[in-house]
């Protein structure tokens, strides 16, 4: 049916209800807006605090565009939700009481069904009804309850912005030990590097300290580019295990069999007691020092038996092949014997003197010969004889050599020992006293007595490597402290580490101590309980004796009570299990086997045991590795 | 284009012609109003929804206890219409042909005989079915074509009833006894079941006031046949939104309790609920309100004012519901509680 005209009535309706229409809509649309920016401010608001929290500052005024994008989401929603005219009539119906007539004429007239009887009345009523009523009648509130939001999201979001950032969470603590360090000069290394300069007892030793040297270059170079504290750790733990391990090498392995026979035969002479106990301690150093005192202080004899010790004891580490211990003890013999010789020389001169030294040199003659002996009386004796042979005119040197002639003429050859000069050694000096380059040449020997010995020039081969070796040791202790303080190891549970019972004898129990070296740990309960030298077995089987140490030629091993194990070193460590924690390598390392054998890593364990110290020394070298 | 007497015809289409229609079918309704008034002392309602039956062209029933004045709102009705009216007392022994009428053996003048229809009580156009309850099922059964199709069959020959065709019937709650409850079926016929209250003190005193005296003068024929004609016809005319026709489909839908969101106590105390004679009933009822008060539209209160007549004998109770003593009047106003006229938007946006 074709549309008929609008006749007037029609539209004066339609114009009356599409401005009225608009207003509605237009109201409910910013109702939504509202609505949606409100939202979108709360969220923001939120986010905003979010922002805050993580410490995302730049992020918090941004956060008001969401009650923009709100805005934006509520008008998308206006205009989806829009409501059609049936819906504004209805609801215009509802507010100003039409009666449902402006409905029916928007129906009405929309349908255009002109011939409808009521439709003329009914617009009529319709515009009637709506031009009657006053827009404020008909307007729907847009403002609700929750439009309050937006003024307060504004104000968190601007009270957001304002606030000063929360402190920065702290950061999780790295592992300990990850932490890089740097260190452009670390001294103590070089003193290890320096080990590839020392001389060696054999070329396995030889290679063993360049490579100690190699590695510890290495780590320098590694260190002054920067690498984990707590593999530098390692590494240095590493050096000072391999260090250690060399500094007790000797008499170790194959040859610990002949090092306790020849101690075992050091330990017949009561002189060289204490010498025996720094050979058994390994301390070389000191045993060249025990030595040399010996030579100063024994008279001929006693330092012929000593010699004699020292030759049977070499003679008994051949026999047991421990060869380098063999060297090591002749080698201390000769020294001996040098030492003795010289001494003798001194004692001489200074008794030929006679008078015609000052008080001084009398003084120290007399505590030289009091048996002292020690290389600072040496040293003050053959200053004062230089003096006092300086002093001497040509007439008083001729006078004195006669003297001497005279006396020499007149012993017999069988004065005993200890008892001033032989009949021999007079002569011998009153010859070179008679001329002037005799004297000369007594001057200057003398002169090089006085002088104070060459570093590393007076000592055993053995003894200036050893010497090497613990400076080696005190540098990697110094670069452990320039890296800082060590890492803290976790403290293990309780009955995880050795009590005392068990380092007594050879119990299999651990202890149940809880702080190291606390623990009274329970006996163990083998059959070779206290024997010191039994080998380790278990279960009451007969067992396999692979690793047992040999039959020593000596009264046996005893504990040394004051034995000066762990010179310089830090503090003992906490031990779990078998071996120590370390940082960079893994706790549980575990020993190869039976008693007597252990890892490489596990060299110096005992040291950072809780094994009471003077054990240490003992307990370790049952578990040296062969 | 036909013209009646009050001006109003069918065809109309310009404003103004149906504006006059409208006014005097308000005006109309006002005299009818008075002159039923003149007689019957208050039961506005009753009057106002009796009207509606006759406007849109539908059948009352009106219930109430005795005495309340049902059959003389009805006569009172009839004669204020100057329309044939018919009484049908309803009794137990009454017989379908009662009502119908039947073919008698007549003597013509020439001494032949032939068989005449003599037409019963229900050939007249205002009707008075009083008490119909009391009568069988069968004789109740009678109505039914002719309330429905306002024609009546008899010996096998249609006869149309005269338009208008309007059924008033009553019915008595009390003396049970020995009545026959209308079947759900002629019920449905009906366009309104009207209850007929007590009356008020003041209603009893002015009835006591105009009864215990010198009879009073029969109320003048105020509408005659084409007006009521004519008020049917603007009845049909008036509009009826979408919406409210939506809601009127809503309403009787909702008192279905197998629909899914009937009120609670439609689900609980009703077994049937309304079909689509009562949606049809309901916008017609509707109409004949908003004409009667000068509108050419309906409006969702009209819908919901004259639900409860509408409605009220379409609901079948359940069990439980006649058990619990639910009326079928609290059904439909939980039913228009419950409904929304419009679309929840809309209600909130009306409503701040």
């Amino acid at each position: 049916m074709a549309k008929s005209p609008a006749s007037a009535e029609d539209r004066a309706f339609r114009e009356t209800f599409r401005s009225w229409a608009g207003g509605v809509r237009r109201r409910l649309g910013l109702e939504r807006l509202l609505t949606g920016a409100a939202i979108g401010l709360v969220l923001g608001a939120g986010a905003a605090g979010a922002a805050w929290q993580t410490r995302h500052g730049a992020l918090r005024p941004w956060m008001a565009a969401a009650g923009l994008v709100g805005a934006a989401a509520g008008a998308f929603v206006a205009r989806r939700r829009r409501w059609d005219d049936a819906e504004v009539a209805l609801y215009l119906d509802g507010r100003l009481d039409g009666k449902e007539a402006i409905v029916t004429a928007v129906e009405l007239d929309r349908q255009d069904e002109r011939d409808d009887p009521a439709r003329a009345v009914v617009i009529s009523q319709a515009t009637e009804v709506l031009k009657k009523a006053s827009r404020k009648d008909a307007r729907p509130r847009f403002v609700r309850a929750w439009h309050v939001a937006i003024p307060l999201g504004i104000a968190a979001i601007g009270y957001m912005t304002l606030l000063p950032l929360p402190p920065a969470p702290k950061a999780a603590a790295p592992p300990p030990g990850k932490e890089q360090v740097k260190i452009a000069e670390i001294r103590g290394l070089e003193k290890i590097i320096d080990l590839a300069n020392t001389n060696a007892r054999d070329d396995a030793q030889r290679k063993r300290l360049d490579k100690l040297a190699e590695d510890a270059k290495k780590l320098r170079d590694k260190l002054k580019d920067g690498m984990e504290k707590r593999e530098a750790q390692a590494e240095l733990g590493r050096l000072k295990d391999a260090i250690t391990a060399e500094k007790l090498s000797l008499g170790d392995g194959e040859e610990r069999q002949g090092l306790e026979s020849a101690l075992g035969k050091l330990a017949t002479n009561p002189d060289l007691k204490d010498a025996a106990k720094a050979l058994g301690d390994r301390d070389l150093v000191s045993f060249d020092e025990q030595m040399e005192a010996l030579a100063n202080k024994l008279e001929k004899e006693d330092r012929d038996r000593a010699k004699q010790t020292l030759e049977e004891a070499a003679e008994a580490a051949r026999k047991a092949k421990a060869p380098d211990v063999a060297k090591a003890l002749e080698e201390q013999k000769k020294r001996l014997d040098e030492k003795g010789k010289k001494n003798e020389r001194l004692k001489e001169l200074g008794e030929a003197l006679g008078d015609g030294l000052s008080d001084d040199a009398k003084e120290a003659l007399k505590d030289f010969e009091s048996g002292k002996g020690s290389a600072k009386e040496q040293q003050k004796l053959a200053e004062k004889l230089e003096d006092a042979l300086g002093k001497l005119t040509p007439e008083q040197r001729k006078k004195l050599a006669e003297n001497m002639k005279k006396q020499a003429s007149k012993m017999t050859g069988e004065e005993p020992q200890g008892e001033g000069p032989s009949k021999e050694q007079l002569k011998e000096l009153a010859e070179q006293l008679a001329t002037p380059e005799g004297q000369k040449q007594l001057e200057e020997e003398l002169k090089k007595m006085a002088e104070d010995p060459p570093a590393g020039g007076e000592g055993s081969e053995e003894g200036e490597r050893q010497k090497k070796l613990d400076e080696a040791e005190g540098g990697a202790g110094e670069a452990e402290g320039q890296m800082g303080t060590p890492m803290p190891v976790p403290t293990p549970g309780p009955g995880g580490k050795p009590g005392q019972g068990g380092q007594k004898g050879q119990g299999d129990k651990p202890g149940k101590g809880d702080k190291p070296g606390s623990g009274k740990g329970e006996k163990g309960g083998g059959k070779d309980e206290g024997q010191p030298f039994a080998g380790h077995s278990e279960g009451g089987g007969p067992g396999d004796h692979k690793g047992q140490t040999g039959v020593v030629d000596g009264p046996g091993m005893k504990a040394r009570a004051s034995g000066p194990i762990g010179k310089g070193k830090p503090m003992p460590g906490i031990v779990l299990g078998r071996t120590t924690g370390r940082a960079g390598e893994t706790a549980n390392m575990q020993g190869t086997g039976a008693l007597g054998q252990a890892a490489p890593g596990e060299v110096g364990a005992i040291e950072r045991s809780d094994v009471p110290e003077e054990y240490r020394e003992q307990v370790g070298r049952y578990f040296q590795p062969k | 284009m036909t013209a009646t007497p009050l001006g109003f015809g069918t065809g109309m289409t310009t404003s103004n012609e149906f504006q006059k229609r409208l006014e005097r079918a308000r005006e109309a309704s006002q005299r009818l109003v008075k002159a039923i008034g003149q007689v019957i002392v208050g039961q506005d309602e009753v009057v106002e929804q009796a009207l509606w039956g006759l406007v849109a062209g539908g059948h009352v029933l009106l219930e109430g206890a005795p005495g309340l004045g049902k059959t003389l709102l009805v006569r009172t009705i009839s004669s204020c219409l100057h329309l044939q009216f018919s009484r049908i007392q309803f009794t137990p022994d009454l017989m379908p042909s009662d009502v119908t009428g039947t073919n008698i053996l007549v003597s013509g003048a020439d001494g032949s005989r032939h068989f005449a229809l003599h037409k019963g009580p229900i050939f007249g156009q205002v009707i008075l079915a009083d008490e119909i309850n009391r009568a069988t099922p069968k004789t109740q059964s009678s109505l039914l074509e002719a309330m429905q199709e306002h024609a009546c069959t008899i010996a096998g020959i249609r006869h149309a009833m005269e338009e208008p065709f309007f059924v008033l019937a009553t019915e008595n709650p009390i003396e049970m006894e020995g009545t026959y409850p209308l079947p759900e079926a002629q019920l449905d016929r009906f366009l309104l079941k009207v209850i007929v209250p007590s009356p008020t003190e003041d209603e009893m005193t002015e009835i006591l006031a105009r009864t215990t005296g010198q009879p009073m003068e029969t109320p003048e024929r105020v509408l005659d046949r084409e007006e009521v004609l004519a008020l049917r016809s603007a009845c049909r005319d008036v509009s009826v939104a979408e919406p409210i026709m939506r809601f009127a489909s809503r309403l009787v839908r909702a008192s279905d309790p197998l629909t899914q969101g009937a009120p609670d106590l439609v689900k609980r105390a009703i077994r049937y609920g309304a079909g689509v004679r009562g949606a049809q009933s309901l916008v017609l009822a509707a109409k004949a309100r908003s004409l009667l008060e000068g509108r050419a539209n309906v409006s969702f209160a009209d819908v919901q004012k004259v639900a409860k007549p509408v409605l009220r004998h379409r609901l079948i109770r359940s069990f439980e519901g006649e058990a619990d003593g639910v009326t079928t009047d609290q059904v439909v106003d939980a039913l228009v509680e419950s409904v929304p006229a419009r679309s929840e938007n809309v209600e909130q946006a009306i409503r701040r």
